[in-house]
């Protein structure tokens, strides 16, 4: 009872969640998209001393190479934001559809469907997305997008499963079959909607994931050698001594971008999810 | 308590049909994506002599027409423990130098992953106890904050914090440059001070999740109709969340915990470049510098043996900790 009035008052705030949420994603969307025009120099650009610290000229220093930080990390978010986005959008297309029609259909189905995805799962990503990453012959922004976002659908599928089977138990689904809907329509129509919620806080964690992935292949030296993301200023920052010249500027800037931007991401979703329950808690306590 | 043998019987035969699904990827990925690997490797480390070309394509075993008949040779060499020759470490052989770094990511792995379950426990019940509290709140906001940074970073900020500024902590190396001349006391103790920092990233960074698993499931349970029954027959606030409350909040987290394991591994991979740590992370990332094919290969296959193994002897446990698995 507690948690419920808790998440009715969390819902009459007006979902401040998913407004600052909103409002961090859409600052590293103008920083993506517009940003690389206000950026203080062009892309790249080695034209200064290096190692310099913080000042009004270079808002966070240079780097070893003589390149802006500050401008390099704007540059970055365009990257960062490209992959978090793209991949995390074909994890979730895959993650919804395998465990849609794994849920939905009992028996062979939904055993062989998940009998892979439990293989995988075993199997850790990372280690995955190495062997296929160094593998293939040249890493573009495409590959490393469709690397993450191929290989990352499979805890989703999970929870997408569990959630179906449970829908499909309510009395709606008997009713449209009664109704004569077929199969595609019920899932589609009249299942896919209710799954919402649960499709919201796994596109949060998804996204989350393939921003971090992607700062982590960079790192590994196995991202796109032509781009600039966040993860390649760390994975430069690292093999360039940054700590021994006490270049924190250097350092901390990048990892922080990554967290709020994740952290955007967290605060949208738990606010959806938040005013769904309240939502659905209420329609429950009335009905 | 006693575990039935078609259980047993059943855990085993997925864990090998995951160690088959691993091989069988091992296999196909390189020969699905990369065209000609042999082609590749001596273009770029003998300028795309055919004769290189020819000879790797024939230590691959990649001359034979038939992927079935490769893959059968694959499989033989594989269980005569044959991974390959090293290309970089030429001519040592993958399975030495995978077997000399498996110790040091092992060590890390293993202690970074009970430490941060440990701690991760203990604050998740601190906070599931009194939710809302300001304790609660900030264990929370730690949590998703970690959850939202990269692995190594964590690690660079501890290196930065205290290696750097504080010099309480070497900065990366498994041993000192003096290791040989030391005794082996002060070699296990140079390990050990050697390891603290590693340890220490690898838990915080994976601390987050286990904080969060533990205090949900720990909320949810202390709301559950028994929980009510137990204050109602008046048993202390202590015996409730100890005797009833955490050991069933215990159990979801505990698959929770081995599957977490893939995820400090993964985090464990970058870590170690962070610190320079010559384990199966260095490995792999010297491996792709040098584009050492054998050994990228062969370090992908120990981490999935290792934690395929670790899965099904936690497989293997779950029942003896709840007995109803065996039911089903």
């Amino acid at each position: 009872m507690k948690a419920k009035s808790a998440s009715a008052a969390g819902a009459s705030g007006h979902n401040a969640k998913q407004l600052a949420g909103l409002a961090i994603l859409a600052f590293f969307a103008a920083a993506a998209f517009i940003g690389p025009r206000l950026a203080p120099y062009p892309k790249n650009d080695i034209d200064f001393e290096a190692w310099l610290k913080p000042s009004m000229k270079h808002l966070l220093g240079t780097d070893s190479y003589g390149q802006d930080v500050f401008a390099q990390l704007i540059y970055g978010t365009h990257t960062s934001f490209l992959v978090g986005i793209l991949a995390g959008a074909i994890t979730t297309v895959i993650g919804v559809l395998v465990g849609l029609t794994a849920g939905f259909y009992r028996k062979w189905v939904s055993d062989a469907l998940m009998f892979v995805v439990d293989l995988l799962l075993i199997i850790p990503v990372m280690a995955l997305m190495i062997i296929l990453a160094s593998f293939l012959p040249s890493m573009g922004l495409t590959s490393i997008i469709l690397v993450i976002g191929l290989l990352s659908w499979l805890y989703m599928a999970r929870s997408i499963r569990s959630q179906t089977l449970s829908e499909r138990q309510r009395g709606y689904v008997e009713a449209a079959r009664v109704v004569g809907m077929s199969n595609a329509e019920i899932m589609i129509k009249e299942i896919l909607p209710n799954l919402f919620p649960i499709i919201a806080a796994n596109l949060v964690s998804v996204t989350t994931q393939a921003v971090l992935a992607e700062a982590g292949l960079s790192f590994l030296g196995i991202g796109d050698p032509r781009s600039v993301s966040w993860g390649t200023i760390l994975a430069l920052a690292h093999s360039n001594n940054a700590i021994m010249y006490d270049a924190w500027w250097w350092i901390v800037p990048p990892g922080l971008a990554i967290a709020l931007f994740c952290f955007g991401f967290v605060l949208l979703g738990n606010g959806t999810l938040e005013r769904y329950r309240a939502k659905r808690g209420a329609q429950q306590h009335f009905s | 308590m006693k575990i039935q043998l078609s259980y047993v019987i059943r855990r085993v035969a997925f864990a090998i049909a995951t160690l088959f699904a691993a091989i069988v990827m091992n296999f196909l990925l390189p020969r699905l994506i990369g065209g000609d690997p042999a082609e590749m490797i001596a273009s770029q480390t003998a300028l795309g002599s055919p004769d290189v070309a020819n000879a790797l394509r024939k230590q691959f075993g990649l001359d034979d027409p038939s992927l079935v008949h490769q893959f059968g040779s694959y499989i033989a060499q594989l269980l005569h423990g044959n991974l390959g020759i090293s290309y970089f470490n030429y001519p040592v052989p993958v399975k030495d130098v995978l077997w000399n770094a498996l110790p040091w990511t092992l060590g890390i792995v293993l202690i970074a992953t009970l430490l941060s379950y440990a701690a991760g426990w203990f604050i998740g019940i601190k906070g599931a106890l009194k939710p809302g509290s300001w304790f609660d709140h900030s264990a929370l906001g730690v949590s998703f904050f970690i959850n939202s940074v990269p692995y190594f970073w964590v690690g660079i900020m501890l290196i930065l914090i205290f290696a750097y500024k504080l010099d309480w902590f070497p900065m990366g190396q498994a041993i000192p440059v003096e290791y040989d001349s030391l005794d082996s006391l002060h070699k296990l103790g140079s390990i050990a001070y050697h390891a603290v920092l590693p340890i220490a990233s690898l838990a915080l960074a994976s601390i987050a999740t286990h904080i969060l698993v533990l205090r949900n499931n720990l909320i949810r349970v202390l709301s559950e109709d028994y929980m009510v029954l137990a204050r109602a027959k008046g048993l202390s606030a202590r015996r409730r969340v100890f005797h009833y409350g955490i050991r069933n909040a215990f159990l979801p987290s505990f698959t929770g915990f081995m599957l977490s394991l893939g995820h400090v591994v993964g985090g464990a991979i970058t870590m170690e470049i962070v610190f320079s740590y010559p384990g199966i992370g260095m490995l792999t990332y010297n491996a792709i510098l040098n584009h050492d094919y054998p050994l990228i290969q062969g370090a992908f296959l120990v981490i999935a043996v290792s934690i395929i193994a670790v899965n099904l002897l936690a497989d293997l446990i779950y029942p003896l900790i709840d007995p109803r698995v065996n039911l089903n």
